[in-house]
């Protein structure tokens, strides 16, 4: 079973303002990386049931520049509202980072 | 390497072909690359006195230093106070004005004071002022004001002439009239008017962090798609530098068909990953961004090593903004928070804690109703560190049982008094509720310390996220002059 924290160099989340929430998964080699994106192992489905989020609101943009994918969707609150629970986004990266790969993964 | 990255500041100043930003016009397209400082991400969050000096001797033509964000939330900016120390300001601003006024070199800020309201501009027009007194120094300072009026925005709404942005926010004219503070974020053109008007040392209101750094070579010529991109670079300081250890200088330095970036610490490298990431770090997309004047596109960059601590980025596009627009971010009073933190540690309560949770609400709302207190008057947050308080619904793990949870009850109401009221009640309910098979009659919380009720302040929460059109790039932005250590020149 391969997560993506076990095939990530950099996992983070953060604010891309105050009501989106974006990810940065930095890939530890290019195999894996072209591997999780040639073989569309991470879809928009799997992150809209990750975190809730409807799936027409997941965007995934591959960044071959630095072998690395980025996730953006809306946050769940805006930053700060009162039911927000994590005003930066900072800690947001936990269920993508835990993530199960499908078998096909190279690792 | 660049031939006069060595050489020493007062070849310079002596130097009349290496002076490029202290010209009386800024119409002439300079002979040789533009050398920027980026002090710091963040006024107040600190840089190496290394740096900046080594970075000083190196030749540089104006400094810029970001001073501002909304990512720590919404309470800064509508209660008009910084989110960091005035003593760290203070720190920061000190050595970067002397730097600036020895060397003659303009110095811009952005985003003064955290949010670049009025208030947090007077704070930071203060320190400014009382470190221009207390060094003996002289600067042409403008004040760079970025909220706009409130009849202003609510035309523009009706004219339809307010957007929303991903994923959208409800705004009427109420909205815009309830909030506490709506700043605009400037672009780099009100910098420009200030510069024009003899401004050595900017103050700006709420502003593009990237503008802070495009404004000066934008103006002189250089490509402006390469001179945002490498303020988008280089807004964050050292944050594109490794070792990370703290925020530092960054040197950018722009020429005519590229931009070279290195750390100005001796001991830090820039690496093509780190620039090349910077691009995607807290921006929705990683390889494009939007500032008032358009669309910058890294698409077709090259990053290149050019030597151990020195990246190369060639190739930015910037494609024109049709209509001239500014992004509003407005803030409203949420109502008052009071909140109360306490340990669970038993272990039938934290078996049962889903239903204890929903307990301690409903004989909260109804013990709180029994003294004539609305429901809709305040709410009751109750977060569970240790099981889902972070992740929410989303929290992959919280069929697993912990052996200690952080209960923190959360309440905001429509006053003070209000939220002291709700939480005393909900504090008492909390420890002595009932749940099943409890053997720990005598309380249910261990409480870290006595009072256990924090009384927060106001909480405020995001009200107004758009973007307005411009009739103008200076509409918004009225600049005041002041002489320091000098007369009033103009208002």
């Amino acid at each position: 079973m391969t997560r993506l924290q076990d095939v990530a160099s950099v996992l983070r989340s953060k604010n891309a303002g105050a009501f989106v929430l974006t990810i940065d998964i930095i890939f530890k080699d290019k195999t894996t990386y072209a591997s999780v994106v040639d073989g569309g192992l991470l879809t928009a489905d799997s992150v809209a049931a990750a975190y809730h989020v409807d799936p027409s609101n997941v965007l995934i943009t591959p960044y071959p520049e630095v072998q690395s994918l980025k996730v953006t969707m809306p946050r769940r609150t805006g930053s700060g509202d009162l039911a927000d629970s994590d005003v930066y986004g900072a800690q947001q990266h936990v269920p993508l980072m835990l993530l199960e790969l499908p078998d096909t993964t190279v690792v | 390497m660049i031939a006069y990255l060595h050489a020493a500041p007062t070849l310079l100043s002596h130097c009349e072909d290496d002076i490029i930003v202290n010209q009386e016009n800024y119409t002439t397209l300079p002979s040789r690359p533009l050398r920027i400082l980026a002090a710091t991400a963040c006024i107040g969050y600190g840089f190496t006195e290394v740096a900046l000096h080594r970075a000083l001797s190196t030749g540089i033509d104006f400094i810029g230093a970001d001073a501002g964000s909304m990512d720590p939330g919404p309470f800064y900016l509508g209660s008009g106070k910084p989110y960091v120390s005035p003593e760290a300001i203070e720190r920061d601003l000190r050595l970067l004005l002397k730097a600036a006024r020895q060397h003659d070199i303009p110095l811009i800020i952005g985003s003064g004071g955290g949010s670049g309201g009025d208030p947090h501009l007077a704070l930071t027009r203060e320190i400014i002022e009382r470190i221009i007194r207390e060094e003996k120094l002289r600067a042409k300072l403008a004040i760079i004001r970025s909220e706009p009026p409130r009849e202003l925005i609510a035309k523009r709404l009706e004219e339809n002439r307010i957007h929303d942005l991903w994923p959208g926010l409800a705004i009427t004219r109420q909205t815009i009239m309830d909030s506490e503070r709506i700043v605009a974020m400037m672009g780099a053109e009100p910098l420009q008017q200030a510069l024009k008007m003899g401004a050595n040392v900017i103050l700006a209101g709420r502003c593009s962090d990237s503008a802070i750094y495009a404004a000066i070579p934008t103006m002189l010529g250089y490509d402006p798609a390469l001179a945002w991109h490498l303020g988008k670079t280089i807004e964050c300081g050292a944050t594109i530098a490794t070792p990370k250890t703290g925020q530092d200088c960054v040197i950018g330095t722009l020429a005519a068909d590229h931009f070279t970036v290195e750390p100005g610490h001796p001991e830090k490298a820039c690496t093509v990953t780190k620039v090349a990431a910077h691009t995607m770090y807290e921006n929705p997309s990683p390889y494009e961004f939007v500032e008032p004047s358009g669309l910058i596109s890294t698409k077709s960059c090259t990053y290149e090593a050019i030597d151990s601590r020195t990246v190369k980025v060639a190739g930015t596009t910037l494609e024109k903004a049709p209509v001239y627009t500014v992004k509003l971010e407005g803030a409203a009073l949420a109502g008052w928070r009071a909140v109360m933190f306490a340990g669970v540690r038993d272990p039938v309560l934290i078996a049962n804690i889903k239903s204890f949770t929903q307990k301690i609400q409903e004989r909260t709302r109804d013990d709180v109703a029994a003294l004539g207190i609305d429901a809709s008057s305040y709410t009751l947050t109750i977060r569970r560190y240790g099981l889902d308080a972070v992740l929410g619904e989303s929290e992959p793990c919280a069929d697993q049982v912990p052996h200690e949870i952080g209960l923190m009850l959360d309440v905001v109401a429509s006053t003070e008094k209000l939220a002291d009221v709700v939480l005393a009640k909900a504090r008492y309910i909390a420890m002595h509720t009932e749940f099943d098979g409890r053997l720990c009659t005598a309380g249910n919380l261990a409480m870290p310390f006595s009072p256990s009720d924090i009384p927060v302040g106001p909480a405020y929460q995001f009200s107004v996220w758009h973007a307005m059109e411009l009739d103008d790039p200076l509409e918004v932005f009225p600049i005041e002059m002041v002489e320091l250590g000098g007369e009033e020149i103009t208002q």
